[in-house]
């Protein structure tokens, strides 16, 4: 994606989590931030930006709110693109979980961790695992109430397998004058209307096929990073100093 | 019982007066469509102090502090206006820490605004015009920092 943005000079927001403090070890942390950092001096040489968002596998970054020459690192991003207002964060503040049991949502992370050594689509089965007992706990806690039974009090649309804490949080920071938000942190890729009107993205995960949000004059696309570099730019008649692509 | 974690939506035609001055009444506005523009009356003159868009705030010194309306606010356009009154707004901090720093973020910049309108107009008021201008031009160059937290960020 990286490349896409440089090639189709677009300026990035990394929505969270791009640097994982607490799973990887420093030495493959390094590894995998050398290069990149390589390619982020390559968006600034074209005159671009890079936005980055803390989420909370990065949550340490929070010390370092501020901007770093050409990086702006912030815990959120009110975009503006034509006449549209755009939010764009990691989610993680809206999560119950994270919130309410941080010891706990702690534990899941380390084993997590450990999951990724062994690899990655074992940590897949370990994130899928942890969704199922979450599930799990939301039955217990709604007096055994179907996940189907308790979507019947939501009006409108929902991300399958979301909690719906995110749509909440979703609607109350779009509620205050944006058109869209973006999330991330839930590895559950989708766009939903909101009752607001508003229209939430979530860009899902960087595991498998991860999604993101392209935004141009207003225009916003969202779809599979894959398809940006097979199907090309979704706004080819864009002035390249006009352009932002998140994901 | 209503919940008091949903939030109430007010709408303005255009010129319509959200809030006067001298009023006392409590409650904080966010900007969902439109604008407001925020006067005050100096000698039977109005006196514009703002003209908030979509996503701003304004009345929290109301709500914070408990005394009457600084200024009248009157909607310019069709406004829809998200209302968060005494009661509710610890509850949308705590349900949105975000929102929290938003409203600081812009009563810092509002601060910071003020500050250098005050030492246009001292610095004016000692030393006269030009000298006031390169003064003025000074002090902004040299406080200007981009924002710490989150940021409009134009021309995308």
């Amino acid at each position: 994606m990286l490349h896409f943005a440089i090639d189709h000079d677009y300026s990035i927001c990394i929505n969270g989590d791009g640097v994982d403090f607490m799973q990887l070890s420093l030495q493959a942390m390094t590894g995998d931030l050398t290069p990149s950092l390589a390619l982020f001096a390559r968006v600034v040489r074209r005159g671009r930006r890079i936005y980055y968002t803390v989420g909370n596998h990065d949550i340490q970054l929070e010390h370092f709110l501020s901007d770093i020459g050409p990086m702006n690192v912030a815990p959120f991003l009110n975009l503006r693109s034509g006449e549209k207002r755009i939010r764009i964060e990691h989610g993680h503040t809206y999560d119950e979980m994270f919130l309410k049991y941080p010891r706990l949502y702690w534990l899941f992370t380390m084993i997590g961790r450990w999951s990724i050594i062994i690899h990655p689509r074992f940590y897949k089965f370990v994130h899928d695992l942890n969704h199922d007992i979450i599930a799990g706990v939301e039955y217990l806690q709604s007096g055994f109430k179907p996940r189907s039974e308790r979507m019947k009090s939501v009006t409108g649309e929902f991300i399958e397998g979301e909690r719906q804490c995110f749509r909440e949080g979703a609607e109350m920071a779009g509620i205050r004058g944006f058109d869209a938000v973006v999330f991330g942190h839930t590895h559950l890729e989708g766009s939903i209307g909101l009752s607001s009107g508003v229209r939430y993205y979530n860009t899902g995960s960087w595991f498998g096929a991860p999604y993101c949000v392209a935004i141009d004059q207003g225009e916003i696309w969202f779809g599979p990073v894959s398809d940006l570099t097979t199907k090309g730019d979704p706004f080819p008649r864009k002035r390249p100093e006009q352009a932002a692509a998140l994901g | 019982m209503k919940n008091p974690s949903r939030y109430e939506i007010q709408t303005f035609e255009d010129g319509e007066i959200v809030v006067r001055e001298g009023e006392e009444t409590r409650e904080m506005f966010v900007i969902k469509e439109g604008a407001i523009e925020v006067f005050r009356n100096v000698g039977g003159h109005e006196v514009r102090l703002a003209v908030l868009d979509r996503g701003n705030f304004f009345g929290e010194m109301s709500l914070l502090e408990g005394l009457p309306r600084s200024a009248t606010a009157r909607a310019r356009g069709k406004t829809e206006l998200v209302v968060l009154r005494p009661g509710t707004l610890l509850l949308r901090i705590r349900q949105d820490p975000t929102f929290a720093f938003e409203l600081l973020q812009q009563m810092s910049h509002r601060v910071r605004q003020l500050n250098d309108q005050l030492v246009l107009k001292v610095a004016r008021a000692e030393f006269g015009n030009r000298l006031a201008r390169s003064a003025f031009m000074m002090t902004a160059a040299s406080e200007y920092v981009g924002p710490a937290g989150g940021f409009e960020s134009g021309d995308v």
